[in-house]
């Protein structure tokens, strides 16, 4: 029965022309019809459009600073070197290349005994006695948080006589890094909540004031699409603009940031800002579009 | 075209319609009569899907409405023309634009709704009144442009729920001479009305509903007998 029904349905539909623009036509209308809501909420879209901006450029800046703070904690983290003092007598190319296998271990530099007596001697005058210091070693680690592991097994070593590291700052930058990532993953959901709310509320307003006639469409056969779609793009019409909006005070932030860094001597982190760019105008497009969405679904009965 | 069988529509505490039967052929003129809370706007509404009844059938075209998911509403309201006492015209957009307002959201081309909007219009003689807006214009008016809208995609049927519920006697007889003549074209026409003189002038079917029960269907009656 129901293989019949589809079998005639396609038969129908072979000898009906197709019209190709149909689709282009609907989606053109769509289109229309919400600019056209747009341009019926009036001044209300300046006020949702400036919230809307000042919260992604609140994001957009945590988010930047974020980038920057990960790239100090990164740099300096790459200059922390553990130094190991070796016994005297201890072959130093032979315990460096076993320093080396082991896991986290970067790069490992001798600094031969004489090599430090003549760098102390010629920073304070030190009467001519023999070289008391050992053969050093400069172990440098990936990342600040491995320190503790590969201090513990150089320390293992027979040939190690002392071991030293800036534990403190270790700790401190490791502390930074966590801070600015909970701070960040707080902002999101902040500016998740908040552009969710505004834009609901704002769609909620403009159902309201339309309720009338979205009851006619319905009422005349209206898709459920054709109403809904172009409230979920105004939603997220308006998250765009409130990124492009965000932009200009965004690239105050971001030069700022790039002072810092050059004063530092520290490199930008790669495509920084378009990473920054890229992620307000995606919150922004699908926060609005996700706000309206929640508002339609609870306020539209079609 | 049509038919209900037992149908029955209860709210809370109440009957609207008890075990309604009905059959409407195709290319039929009905009315549907009954003093207020006789169950003729509750059966409008069974037949354009607004309301669900509590049970029983309404097949339109072999298809049980009653069981039709909600995204399939749109689709069979596009296949009828629905006609309301207070109009429910767009009030910021022409009468153009209300007319064409359903047709251009399925994609036609501008040529072919341009087309369309002025037969509509045509029909219900308001060709020279299309860039008014409804404020602008009467009663008897602001109905023959909702008629427009309801026959402007060519359905086989048209619902018309107490149309002259808000006109004077001549306006009245206008759009019911509108509505007929509709028919003549072929189109099912069912008015639901409480309008004596107007069911009693044209003499079409009559089905008395009385406290949601069919009570009479007679042939060419009249609002009493």
């Amino acid at each position: 029965m129901n293989n019949s029904k589809q079998q005639i349905k396609k038969k129908v539909k072979k000898h009906i022309p197709k019209d190709w623009l149909l689709e282009l036509r609907i989606v053109y209308r769509i289109v229309m019809e919400t600019f056209n809501d747009i341009k019926r909420t009036g001044i209300v879209n300046l006020v949702i459009i400036t919230t809307m901006a000042a919260i992604l450029t609140i994001f957009g800046a945590l988010f930047r600073t974020t980038l920057s703070v990960s790239a100090f904690a990164h740099e300096l983290g790459n200059v922390l070197e553990i130094s190991v003092y070796l016994k005297p007598g201890a072959d130093a190319n032979a315990v460096t290349k076993r320093i080396k296998k082991i896991e986290h271990v970067q790069k490992v530099k001798i600094i031969p005994k004489e090599s430090s007596w003549s760098d102390l001697k010629r920073g304070i005058d030190i009467p001519d006695i023999e070289n008391p210091l050992p053969d050093t070693l400069h172990v440098k680690i990936d990342k600040p948080q491995n320190i503790n592991e590969v201090f513990g097994k150089i320390k293992s070593l027979s040939v190690v006589a002392d071991m030293s590291y800036a534990q403190e700052l270790a700790k401190k930058i490791q502390f930074l890094n966590q801070v600015v990532n909970t701070t960040t993953v707080f902002v999101v959901i902040i500016v998740a909540i908040l552009s969710i709310t505004i834009i609901n509320n704002t769609i909620q307003l403009v159902i309201q004031s339309r309720k009338d006639e979205i009851e006619i469409m319905r009422l005349m056969g209206v898709s459920n699409w054709y109403i809904k779609i172009p409230l979920i793009m105004q939603g997220a019409l308006y998250g765009f603009m409130g990124a492009v909006v965000a932009l200009i005070p965004l690239n105050i932030v971001q030069n700022m940031l790039t002072n810092v860094h050059k004063f530092f001597m520290i490199p930008n982190p790669l495509f920084a800002s378009n990473i920054v760019i890229i992620t307000i105008f995606f919150v922004g497009i699908l926060f609005g579009a996700g706000g309206s969405f929640l508002s339609i679904k609870k306020h539209l009965q079609v | 075209m049509i038919q209900l069988r037992s149908v029955t529509k209860k709210y809370k505490n109440s009957y609207a319609l008890k075990n309604v039967n009905l059959d409407i052929l195709s290319g039929e003129f009905v009315f549907i009569v009954g003093s207020s809370g006789a169950g003729k706007s509750t059966l409008m509404k069974l037949l354009y899907k607004e309301e669900t009844p509590s049970s029983g059938t309404v097949m339109i075209g072999g298809i049980n409405i009653a069981n039709l998911p909600s995204d399939k509403v749109p689709n069979l309201r596009r296949c009828m023309g629905i006609v309301f006492q207070d109009y429910k015209l767009l009030q910021n957009q022409t009468v153009y634009d209300n007319i064409a307002y359903v047709i251009r959201t399925l994609g036609i081309s501008s040529k072919e709704i341009n087309a369309r909007v002025l037969g509509a219009l045509k029909v219900v003689g308001l060709s020279d009144k299309m860039q008014a807006k409804p404020s602008e214009l009467s009663g008897g008016e602001q109905q023959r442009v909702s008629i427009a809208r309801a026959i402007v995609n060519g359905p086989p049927l048209l619902i018309a729920d107490e149309p002259t519920g808000n006109l004077d006697p001549k306006n009245s007889l206008e759009v019911m001479q509108i509505l007929d003549q509709i028919n003549q074209r072929g189109i099912t026409v069912i008015i639901s009305t409480h309008d004596n003189a107007m069911v009693d002038y044209f003499r079409k079917r009559v089905i008395t509903l009385d406290k949601g029960e069919v009570v009479r269907d007679i042939q060419a009656g009249t609002y009493e007998q």
